[in-house]
């Protein structure tokens, strides 16, 4: 029921609007700064697949010891967090503030709990002696410790992205709720946007290379 | 400039959703050293998905936004060719 008037709500309003050179130019901006935080990580991921190929058995030994449940559901969470942002945009296109406000909230609401498990990750892997430099790690084979430097640097990075990705989310709502942002004004909020899928899209490619290696 | 419908959004998430579970059962397979580039591949897949749908990059009319996705991916593949250009003949060429 709810579905169908959902739905009927989607047709009615898919509207057109005229693109300004504007908004043109603040988008262009931040793909360009997405561009570079791409090169960023992928510099890192060019280290990763060369300390990979020189250590494989050792990455393969040492990605088996991560949970990749936790991982998966890591992933469902984020690829999640894009369809709410994405749709919050939709909303705030069509003047439908509320909705706008409250799939931002859920999108904040995921990166929040994608970080928590993050930290239980972390946390477990830290309670065993393995992090960065510990004794425990560096008397592994040298494989390994190049796999966990890389596994808490890579993602440590990333999730300090998700982190100000959920504040700079929490400025749109507050510039939505403030009707500073609105169905005529939305570039930052579609800019905000643009910058959560990035990190998306770097989870994308962090979770198989991390988890699965086989 | 049109807004995407709500359907659209819902159906790229449903496909990225089973694209992550082929990874994943890919993952668990034996198949050598395929399974890196068919993760690479679904990954590359998944994040299509995001920038054409999510981010909106098919709607785009103007060309510089389509062309520089592309464009990027090309100097990091330039990249990534060039450093196993270095480390696989580092032993000397045989």
């Amino acid at each position: 029921m709810i579905l169908r008037s959902f739905l009927k709500m989607d047709e009615a309003k898919a509207f057109v609007f005229e693109e300004t050179r504007e908004h043109t130019s603040a988008k262009l901006g931040m793909w360009l700064f997405i561009l570079s935080e791409l090169l960023l990580f992928g510099g890192m991921f060019i280290l990763y697949s060369a300390y990979r190929y020189k250590n494989p058995l050792d990455f393969h030994h040492a990605s088996r010891e991560l949970e990749v449940l936790l991982g998966t559901f890591n992933t469902i969470i984020l690829l999640t967090s894009s369809l709410s942002m994405a749709a919050s945009i939709s909303a705030l296109q069509r003047g439908q503030r509320r909705l706008s406000m409250a799939l931002l909230i859920v999108t904040m609401s995921l990166g929040l709990l994608f970080l928590v498990n993050k930290g239980f990750e972390w946390g477990t892997k830290i309670e065993h002696g393995i992090y960065p430099n510990s004794p425990t790690l560096l008397a592994r084979a040298k494989g390994e410790i190049l796999f966990y430097g890389l596994y808490y640097v890579m993602t440590g990075l990333h999730g300090l992205h998700v982190l100000v990705g959920i504040c700079i989310l929490c400025g749109m709502l507050i510039f939505i709720a403030k009707d500073k942002l609105n169905h005529t004004r939305f570039v930052p909020l579609e800019n905000a946007g643009l910058y959560w899928h990035l990190v998306d899209i770097i989870w994308i490619f962090l979770y198989p290379l991390f988890y699965l290696i086989t | 400039m049109k807004t995407a419908k709500y359907r659209t959004y819902i159906l790229v998430w449903v496909g990225l959703v089973i694209l992550t579970g082929m990874t994943f059962s890919v993952a668990g397979r034996n198949l050598g050293g395929w399974t890196v580039l068919i993760a690479l591949a679904i990954a590359g897949t998944k994040s299509g998905l995001v920038l054409n749908y999510f981010m909106h990059l098919r709607s785009e009319k103007l060309s510089i936004f389509r062309v520089i996705i592309p464009l990027v991916m090309a100097v990091f593949l330039v990249f990534i060719l060039l450093t196993f250009a270095d480390l696989a003949f580092r032993g000397g060429v045989k």
